[in-house]
């Protein structure tokens, strides 16, 4: 966004506020609070209001009250990865304000300040807006203490610490105000052209790695997940689905002697709609969760089952997949994109004769395999809904806690559950403990709605872990072949095929024959020269549903490019490190070739002087703008496990807003994607999820533990790029690499060590 | 029925359906502490960890009629409310342990009752054998360096 792109809209009508003469949306309620609207269009707005103040104030970025506390409001979702603390970094730089002066507050859903969290964009697709907001609303500040002074030189003024200076000529004592003083007026201003944003080289705040502002919460119980939701009058809700996908409820069962009731829950559609007579639920409620689950589990529901079940095997699904990448058929052409007069399907046989003729008899030909995996986030999916019933007994309104990553979501999923209107909703945002893709969904709000609706009572629905594994919407299960001609150390033909279910497609959001850009995220694009080359994705019809899981297609591809990078390396007999630098074509920015180096650099003195016994391996990858490379160091391979002793890594984010937050997405992307190279996996048989709780679906420990150092790199871009996801993709081919230069087996199945279990604590 | 349970230096009188609950329920549900967790209910991953007379507890699978007439810890217990100023929760701030945070209790909680038996640094370590799915276990160790 432009830095001057401050122009005021006349408009604003979901607000239902009035504009005053020079544009601005003005509430004169009294005048304790200064708000601050700044939506998409990049217009501000600003508004005064009384307090307690209306729901629209809680949609400002800012609010200032006359005792100077400056709240930032946050209206995203904290799930861990820091993106409260990084966005009120960035307002509070341009605001001008001490670290210590910050109060950050969730926000409701509101149609400014809510965003879903996910795509690594929950600080890197709000910078731009956020530091507009926080000049914005220091220049209003700054415009109110001229009327103080009657001097209207910019320059004789200075914002320091909530207060603004004035360093002029006039007479005025103290000459300093601080901004709850000053608040009222500044409303009342209108945002100036020449927002005077921060030189980047002056940041006080943005780039430091200051203190999380929700972590002293997590260390004594007090910060609140949607699961610690708790009235002294609410019931408690235990989910039971039919444990087969697509099976639908034949009959409702008696409510069992020490239940309040049993409700059957419809499915919901990704959008929401309940579909009528899906019924793929129960919910057993009672007055603990405990005999809620207990009563669930002895519950007995006769299911109807679809004819389909058989079918839902993975034996079954990755049969289908081989045979669908054997025959080609239903081949779509992601890269090179199909000139004019071609689609994806048409193109395929053209573009296949070209890079067939290039290729002749393919140096390497791989396959690679991988599952579906659960989230698994560490709290289970659990909602908690409260509706207000009018004299006639029908709801008027509702409040729902909700441990997600789309508030309005949350809404929407209510409002077709419960039929009331969006307006009669209220979503509150709680931590989360864990998000990783799966709680951008919503089935589990449906579900607590329409269990609240029945009972009339505040109610929480838990999923016991055993179904929240069991019923995930899960990563899809992905077959890549990939045939490469080498010419010394040159590619000069690449065929990348891969067979993998498209979420888009599953949710009738795609288009026939259009790609899925996320089937084949990382697969195309590559930094790397590959000669001619095709890009081709064939849609698996398997009907296990598929969702969003940290770092999503790239957790796929880099697996496979990068694992057969190194196949070619070996192949060609070139360093892991030499070839790819190579091959790299990334200029003019160099952000491949920069992090690579940087890996490179790191591990240099340690990977060459190895002991026996022990291997490094190399991987770099690229997920939401943000480049990663990952050096591994293992040993000690058994057959259920690897040691693994160090990760190198090295990141370029752009603009790293706290690079402690940064290290610590790197750290924990990397033991999300050990978990899944090593062991994470969803198998089905005939329609049922066969992993129920953790002690099949095993994960690292503690003693596990790598070392891992992370280092920063430098970035040629100034904006803030995605942290999130992008140190989870690499580290599945590194440790394939490394595990190849040990053994001389190469690893081209995840995870390594299916049916690995994990013993108790 | 009615029993008497001592939890975090207080008696309180809690009505529960059945002796055979889990200490974690009654805990969360009946009496609202919620602050320890639920994870897997089967002894695997440490998030619902409270310390009973000084020893570590899986209150998943800990019956609350074996725990009448004991003292139990919950991670509320551990400091006055807001201040954060017990030594493991120090360390964990200092190292800025947390991600999501929801399996920290139990790591707390397991790290004090190792202290209370009279361990240190990386025999704690040895101990703590924790689900983290956020992966914060660098940072931990780090943390119990320092303990
Ligand atoms: S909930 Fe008790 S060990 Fe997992
Ligand atoms: S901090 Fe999230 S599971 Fe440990």
């Amino acid at each position: 966004m432009a830095t001057t792109n401050n122009k005021i809209t006349a408009s604003q009508p979901e607000m239902g506020l009035a504009l005053n003469r020079r544009g601005f949306l003005v509430r004169a309620l009294g005048g304790l609070s200064l708000g601050f609207f700044l939506p998409e269009a990049g217009h501000f707005f600003d508004l005064q209001a009384a307090d307690p103040p209306p729901q629209q104030l809680a949609n400002a970025y800012i609010r200032i009250f006359p005792d100077n506390t400056v709240t930032l409001l946050f209206g995203g979702c904290e799930m861990g990865q820091g993106t409260k603390t990084g966005l009120a970094q960035i307002l509070a730089e341009e605001l001008f304000v001490e670290w210590n002066q910050v109060k950050v507050e969730q926000s409701l859903v509101d149609p400014i300040v809510t965003y879903g969290t996910g795509g690594s964009s929950g600080v890197s697709r709000r910078y731009d807006r956020l530091r507009n907001a926080g000049a914005a609303a220091r220049e209003l500040l700054i415009l109110a203490a001229m009327d103080k002074t009657g001097d209207t030189n910019r320059n004789n003024y200075r914002a320091q610490s909530a207060t603004v200076v004035y360093t002029g000529p006039n007479a005025v004592s103290p000459g300093v105000w601080t901004y709850g003083v000053l608040a009222a007026a500044a409303a009342l201003k209108t945002v100036p052209a020449d927002l005077r944003l921060t030189n980047p080289a002056n940041f006080r705040l943005i780039g430091k790695p200051l203190s999380r502002v929700d972590i002293p919460s997590k260390t004594d119980g007090s910060a609140i997940y949607g699961i610690d939701v708790w009235f002294p009058d609410m019931v408690f809700a235990a989910i039971k689905h039919c444990p087969t996908i697509g099976g639908v409820m034949a009959t409702l069962p008696a409510t069992p002697r020490g239940a309040l009731a049993v409700v059957p829950c419809k499915a919901s559609d990704t959008r929401g709609a309940i579909t009528a007579g899906s019924v793929n639920a129960v919910a057993v409620v009672a007055t603990d969760t405990w005999t809620a689950k207990n009563l669930a589990n002895s519950l007995s529901v006769s299911w109807t089952l679809p004819a389909s079940t058989a079918g839902v095997d993975s034996a079954a699904i990755l049969a289908q997949a081989q045979s669908l990448m054997a025959s080609g058929a239903g081949v779509l052409v992601a890269e090179p994109v199909p000139p004019t007069g071609y689609t994806p399907a048409t193109y395929a046989p053209v573009i296949e004769g070209q890079v067939n003729s290039a290729m002749g008899t393919p140096t390497i030909d791989s396959t690679y395999s991988l599952p579906y995996v659960a989230h698994a986030t560490m709290e289970v999916l659990n909602c908690s809904v409260k509706f207000a019933f009018n004299a006639a007994g029908a709801p008027a309104s509702c409040e729902i806690w909700a441990p997600n990553q789309n508030a309005t979501s949350v809404t929407t999923y209510a409002a077709a559950a419960s039929g009331l209107l969006p307006a009669a909703i209220k979503v509150n945002t709680t931590y989360l403990g864990g998000g990783l893709g799966r709680k951008i969904e919503q089935d589990y709000v449906s579900q607590a709605v329409q269990v609240a609706l029945v009972v009339k009572r505040p109610v929480k629905l838990t999923w016991m872990r055993e179904e929240d594994f069991t019923h995930d919407q899960y990563r899809p299960m992905a077959l890549v072949n990939v045939k490469a001609k080498l010419s010394g150390s040159n590619i000069t033909a690449w065929a990348y095929r891969t067979v993998t279910p498209s979420i888009s497609q599953q949710r009738g959001r795609l288009a026939a024959g259009a790609i899925d850009s996320q089937a084949v995220e990382c697969a195309r694009n590559l930094p790397y020269n590959l000669g001619t080359h095709v890009v081709e994705w064939v849609p698996s019809p398997a009907g296990i549903p598929v969702g969003y899981w940290r770092s999503v297609g790239a957790s796929i591809h880099v697996f496979a490019v990068e694992s057969f990078i190194d196949e070619l390396a070996k192949s060609a007999n070139v360093d892991p490190f030499t070839f790819r630098y190579s091959l790299l074509t990334d200029l003019p920015d160099n952000r491949a070739r920069n992090v690579l180096a940087a890996a490179d650099a790191m591990s240099l003195t340690w990977r060459n002087s190895l002991p026996a016994g022990r291997a490094w391996g190399v991987a770099i990858g690229e997920a939401f703008g943000t480049w990663v490379c990952e050096v591994v160091e293992i040993s000690a391979p058994t057959a259920t496990s690897i040691t693994v002793h160090r990760v190198n890594c090295a990141v370029d984010c752009g603009m790293a807003i706290n690079p402690n937050s940064v290290e610590a997405q790197m750290q924990g992307g990397i033991v999300h994607g050990l978990n899944a190279t090593l062991w994470g996996q969803t198998t089905f048989t005939a329609g049922k999820a066969n992993q129920k709780n953790f002690n099949v679906n095993r994960m690292l420990r503690l003693n596990e533990m790598p070392q891992i150092t992370v280092k920063i790199v430098q970035s040629s871009t100034t904006a803030p790029t995605g942290t999130g996801e992008p140190g989870v993709p690499p580290v599945a081919a590194a440790v394939g690499n490394a595990y190849a230069r040990l053994t001389g087996k190469r690893q081209r199945s995840l995870p390594f060590f299916p049916g690995a279990v994990m013993g108790g604590i | 029925m009615n029993i008497t349970l001592n939890v975090n230096g207080q008696n309180k009188q809690v009505a529960v359906p059945s002796l055979d609950m889990p200490l974690l329920w009654v805990l969360r549900d009946i009496m609202g502490l919620t602050g320890t967790k639920y994870g897997c209910g089967i002894e695997v991953c440490g998030a619902c960890t409270v310390i009973i007379d000084n020893q570590r507890e899986h209150a998943c699978v800990f019956n609350v009629g074996s725990a009448v007439g004991k003292k139990i810890t919950t991670i509320e217990g551990l400091s006055a409310p807001g201040t954060q100023s017990h030594p493991v929760q120090k360390a964990w701030i200092d190292n800025q342990v947390p991600q999501c945070g929801y399996c920290q209790p139990g790591m707390i909680m397991a790290c004090e009752a190792a202290r209370r038996a009279g361990h240190h640094g990386t025999e704690i370590l040895s101990e703590l054998k924790h689900l983290c799915v956020c992966g914060t276990y660098q940072r931990i160790r780090e943390a119990v360096k320092t303990l």
